[in-house]
């Protein structure tokens, strides 16, 4: 996702706080967290010490949301951290069209326009090929701190 | 073997023996010994060997061969030894525990000092060649003198041990010039000799204080040295751990493996002081020698600790490793310590004042590290000498402290266990002050101080044992008023209740000031709070306390306490809720839960209500909340007591539409699920033996929503798991679906499954166990149908890979099992699909490797069988369709449930594997399966009759099936005592049978 895209998408959450803060021994594995400004699940909490008698902190690994890679990051755990607000919401798949964009039923009934299909090789193959034979596709839509991204995707037909 | 006559077996053996005799070469020879070798490996051993034989045979093998043959070979080894002496031990290492008949060849050959004085010789000869120490002959010599210590029994003569101190006495004369002195074998090995011989020779000192008493132990050396043994093994393991000291490396050194040796010598010396007087145990220079080893000890320990006090810490659990791993050292050091109490204890009185001294004086001004880790371990030391670890139970105050300190019970507070104790309490105490905490107390110093307050508190504070009476009226005064002493000064009628306070104090100080440091936080909830209120007497006292009450309040509505890790936060919940205990009126107690855990119901009972919940509820604050309260809910619904059970039940009931409306929003959050379910399921737990049949009936049907709830969520997701194994092309999945999440989601369904079949199992126990006034059918409830109904839901989830987990495994046979046995006529009403899926799964628990899923299965099947036989004999269809076979639409027989356990039980009884504790519950089974299915059980027995070709083997057979359903007197009805009958002829039938059945 390009930085212009935040700009439109960080209006949709106007109120929302997009990130809280939490001590950071109480975050777990599998959690969410911030690294270097990035919403990212923890895959791995570790703690130590500053020598023996110093302040206990944690060492955090998380896999960024959206692109996948990999984030480090060390904190005191008495410290707060960031924690993203991460939202998943299903959309059935309507139209894709040609420029890479995807159009979305939503619960009320309107449409979501301005999604583009996903990176990831094999989940788009998987997007563009069961639409192209006609299934329906509900999409989950990800999204947190200003950016969605389309992440997994469900068959809902008849089989 | 045994198949041979008596004369071949000598002919083998005479060839043998020409063979080691080195008649036929030295090649001949060496393959002679080695027979000898294989021979006695394969048969000592009790256990059965690789050539898969009957285990029996090889004890009637190895029982011939011992009898016979091995003392013979124990000659000819001897004496080949004297050509070929480098293959001397490999028999003689197989040597099981001798008796008398060994002692003219072990003791009275004086095979031992012909050994000893060999290996003297050749140690001489090449002690200028250091790598002789290692060559085979002097390892294997070694191991042999090192056998022969721990001999015993009576291979001696039973005359007073003379004997045997004389075998003990030639061998250390030997040994000892392997160990003495320390300081120079210590010092040869490090400067490059093997270390081999010193090792062994530690080895040699813990064999013989295995064999010997303390007092016999230390006079052996007087003989040839002028100290005694036990002031020699002090000296020895002085000089190894100063050798470990310097050394000071991770890596196991020689000096590592010395010291374990040592110790374990001196607790084998050591340990009879928990129960006897030491002067009766130990010579009076044994203690002097006890108590410099461990003035040494603590010396050596201390500067360890600032050597190391600057390492970086990598291991979280560092701290719970190295109390463990290092308690069973400790407690050896405890066990010398104890040995001369009266100096030992001073002695740490004064090094621990010492260093809160130097704490005092140069907090602020120096960097005290080193100091904050000498106490570290100094209150580990001191933990370990003064109390004991009681695992689960109240433990006793130290024997010798009870008896070896002569006190005046005007002066108790002279007494020196008193003395360190109020020193470490007072010193504790200190981190209430900011400023204090600040500059001295880091988070591992609490560390060791609430792992100290927990330990000593179990032994010496407000102690119920009521010694005091008790003595005076025994009139054992003196022996005990050392205990009386320590336990009254700190009882509940002296400083007991301070002290206690002081505790709750420091408890909520490391809860609520050392953010972020979760293991001390994890060691005051589970150690130290945890055991305080396991004792009734001190929740009465608790409870009376103010620091108690802030405590609670700040659990209940401050936040700091919502910062702590959530599994502490319900350990918390429960400890507070179990206190209640203590108050004894039941009201007050009621009010005291209800203010305890009303804020927390309230908190769930708002947001659960409020109308924007769903869209605030993935908010990670929310969500955090959330699992902390239900977390603490949970913890209080697990310290439901009879006096508290009205306000726990009320405190569920309060939350149970809540706890819907969350099971709904948080579907996607299996994290939330799993302690939404754990809260239900400990909660019913708790309740429903005490519940009246109208709350009963509010707690089924809650149950019942939940149960449908969440099914509804999970069909669909089990299923699209499922195929996403065989049809991953057709159900896309995304990247993040990878493989490692997939099991992550299957692990989740796991244990939500299980707490589902815990709840199922204690709903079903109310049938077993009620405490209610009325019967619960007033209300019209039936528990069997409600489980059912649960059943159905849940069996669809229950996969056969999920039956893999053995947990998981188990409470569902045991669930099923019970359900089957008790309420076989619901079953029958289950619709086919269900119906099928447990027989599905009965069928896979027949031949599961753990006996006990098993056995569960048999009986389940038993029920199963015996119902349908009972109810058809008295004209009802009892399982009715379910039993009869049918062409499925592929036109393929699906053969009837029962036909087809008799079927399959059958053949697992003549041609599978299983444990023989089986047997019996699965004559049990059989028995009306054979009963309901007479005619396929006939035409089966033909079918085996037949098919066996040797004429003999084949009556046999004949025989034993007829004996099977008719001897004893079998009849065809299903009570106690044809049961037991048919178990009979069960094991006599597969006695007989299944031998060649299995073979041919």
């Amino acid at each position: 996702m390009s930085d212009e895209e935040h700009h439109f998408e960080s209006k949709a959450d106007a109120g929302a706080s997009k990130t809280f803060p939490q001590q950071a021994g109480t975050i777990r594995k599998n959690g969410y967290i911030v690294i270097k400004n990035r919403p990212c699940k923890v895959v791995e909490v570790s703690t130590s010490k500053t020598g023996k008698h110093g302040h206990a902190k944690c060492h955090f690994v998380g896999i960024d949301i959206f692109t996948g890679k990999k984030l480090e990051d060390i904190v005191p755990s008495s410290h707060n951290c960031d924690v993203p607000h991460v939202n998943r919401i299903d959309y059935q798949l309507i139209d894709i069209s040609e420029d890479g964009f995807v159009s979305l039923l939503t619960d009320s009934g309107g449409t979501k326009d301005d999604l583009r299909l996903p990176t990831d090789e094999n989940l788009l193959s998987q997007i563009k090929d069961g639409f192209a034979d006609g299934k329906d596709l509900v999409v989950s839509v990800m999204s947190s701190m200003g950016e969605e991204q389309i992440c997994a995707l469900k068959d809902i037909g008849p089989k | 073997r045994l198949e041979f006559v008596p004369a071949e077996k000598e002919a083998l053996f005479y060839q043998v023996n020409q063979a080691i005799l080195g008649n036929h070469g030295i090649d001949v020879q060496f393959a002679g010994i080695k027979f000898l070798e294989s021979l006695v490996s394969e048969f000592s051993p009790s256990t059965s060997s690789a050539m898969g034989l009957p285990r029996e045979f090889h004890e009637q093998c190895r029982r011939s061969l011992e009898l016979d043959n091995l003392k013979t070979f124990y000659r000819w080894t001897q004496e080949a030894a004297s050509r070929v002496t480098n293959r001397i031990i490999e028999s003689d290492s197989a040597v099981p525990e001798p008796g008398s008949d060994w002692r003219d060849v072990l003791i009275s050959s004086s095979h031992a000092g012909w050994l000893l004085s060999l290996y003297a010789a050749l140690r001489l000869k090449f002690s200028c060649e250091g790598y002789w120490l290692d060559c085979p002959i002097a390892v294997s010599a070694r191991k042999l003198i090192v056998q022969f210590c721990s001999l015993t029994g009576t291979v001696f003569l039973s005359d007073d041990g003379k004997m045997h101190e004389q075998h003990l006495l030639q061998l250390l004369s030997g040994i000892i010039e392997w160990v003495d002195p320390p300081d120079v074998v210590s010092k040869a090995i490090e400067n490059g000799k093997s270390d081999s011989e010193m090792l062994d020779g530690c080895r040699a000192l813990l064999a013989i204080a295995n064999v010997t008493t303390p007092y016999a132990f230390d006079s052996l050396l007087k003989s040839m040295r002028p100290i005694g043994t036990l002031t020699f093994l002090s000296m020895l393991m002085s000089e190894v751990i100063k050798v470990l000291m310097t050394s000071n490396t991770e890596e196991e050194t020689w000096s590592w493996e010395a010291r374990d040796v040592l110790l374990d010598t001196w607790t084998a010396i050591l340990t009879p002081i928990n129960t006897i007087n030491v002067n009766a145990l130990l010579p009076s220079e044994g203690i002097k020698a006890a108590a410099n080893l461990f003035g040494f000890i603590v010396e050596c320990e201390l500067r360890l600790a600032s050597a190391t006090a600057f390492n970086d810490e990598g291991d979280s659990d560092y701290l719970h490793a190295s109390v463990s791993a290092m308690d069973e050292r400790l407690s050896c050091y405890a066990l010398i310590a104890r040995a001369s109490i009266d100096v030992t204890i001073p002695l740490l009185v004064r090094v621990f004042s010492e260093r809160v001294a130097r704490l005092n004086q140069g907090r602020g001004i120096i960097d005290l590290t080193e100091t904050l880790e000498e106490l570290y371990s100094l209150l580990l030391i001191i933990g370990h000498v003064i109390a004991d670890e009681g695992e689960g139970e109240i433990p006793l105050v130290p024997n010798t402290i009870q008896t070896q300190f002569v006190v005046n019970a005007v002066e108790a507070d002279k007494h020196p266990v008193i003395l360190l104790s109020s020193s470490i309490i007072k010193f504790a105490e200190q981190c209430l002050s900011p400023e204090m905490r600040a500059s001295v107390f880091s988070a591992r110093l609490m560390e060791s101080i609430i792992w100290f307050l927990a330990r000593w508190s179990r032994t010496y504070l407000m102690s119920s044992d009521g010694i005091g009476e008790k003595i005076i009226d025994s009139g054992h005064h003196h022996e005990h008023s050392s205990k009386k002493a320590l336990l009254c000064f700190f009882g509940e009628h002296n400083q007991g209740k301070l002290v206690l306070d002081i505790i709750v104090r420091i408890s909520l100080i490391t809860l609520a000031s050392y953010p972020g440091e979760k293991d001390l936080q994890g060691l005051t909830c589970y150690q130290l709070l945890h055991s305080l209120v396991q004792q009734k007497h001190i929740c009465v006292h608790l409870v009376t306390l103010n620091s108690w009450h802030e405590l609670a309040t700040a659990f209940s509505s401050e936040k700091t306490l919502l910062l702590l890790d959530t599994a502490h936060q319900r350990s918390l919940a429960q400890t507070l809720v179990r206190s209640a205990s203590g108050i004894r009126n039941s009201e007050v107690s009621s009010q005291y839960v209800r203010n305890l855990m009303g804020p927390i119901t309230t908190y769930i009972v708002e947001i659960s209500s409020k109308n924007n919940f769903k869209s605030i509820s993935q908010q990670p604050d929310i969500l955090l909340s959330v699992s902390c309260m239900l977390e603490r809910l949970r913890g209080a619904a697990s310290a439901s007591e009879p006096r508290t059970q009205k306000a726990i039940y009320e405190l569920g009931f309060s939350v149970m539409s809540p706890i819907l409306v969350l099971l709904e929003v948080y579907k996607h959050e299996s994290a939330v699920i799993y302690l939404l379910l754990k809260f239900v399921v400990d909660w019913v737990d708790g309740q429903i033996t005490y519940l009246e049949a109208q709350e009963t009936a509010a707690v089924v049907n809650f149950c019942m929503r939940l149960l449908q709830l969440y099914s509804s969520h999970n069909i669909g997701k089990v299923n699209f798991f499922f195929s996403l194994k065989f049809r991953l092309l057709l159900f896309q999945i995304s990247l993040s679906l990878s493989s490692s999440l997939l099991s992550e989601a299957k692990t989740d369904k796991y244990r939500d499954l299980r707490a589902l079949l815990q709840l199922l199992s204690s709903l079903c126990s109310k049938d077993m166990i009620d405490f209610s006034s009325d019967s619960i059918e007033a209300q019209g409830t039936n528990i069997s149908q409600v489980v059912y109904f649960g059943l159905h839901m849940i069996t669809p989830l229950i996969s056969m890979d999920l039956l893999k987990y053995p947990k998981l495994c188990h409470d569902y046979f045991s669930l099923l099992s019970h359900i089957l046995e008790v309420y076989p006529e619901t079953f029958a009403q289950l619709n086919s699909d269900a119906f099928a899926h447990i027989l599905g799964t009965l069928d896979f628990g027949l031949h599961h490797q753990d006996a006990d899923v098993v056995s569960k299965c048999l009986r389940a099947l038993q029920a199963l069988a015996s119902y349908h036989y009972k109810e058809t004999g008295s004209g009802n269809i009892g399982l009715g369709a379910h039993t009869v076979s049918l062409k499925d639409s592929s036109g393929s027989v699906q053969e009837g449930l029962l036909s087809r356990f008799l079927r399959s039980l059958l053949k697992l009884l003549l041609f599978e594997d299983y444990s023989s504790d089986l047997i019996s519950v699965a004559a049990d089974a059989l028995l009306p399966l054979i009963l309901c299915e007479q005619s396929l059980y006939q035409r089966l027995g033909n079918e085996l009759i037949e098919r066996q070709a040797n004429p003999t083997l084949r009556s046999r057979l004949a025989n034993a099936l007829h004996a099977l359903t008719s001897a004893n007197q079998l009849s065809s009805s299903l009570d106690r005592i044809n049961y037991q009958r048919f178990r009979k002829n069960l094991n006599s039938f597969l006695v007989e049978v299944r031998g060649f059945l299995r073979t041919m």
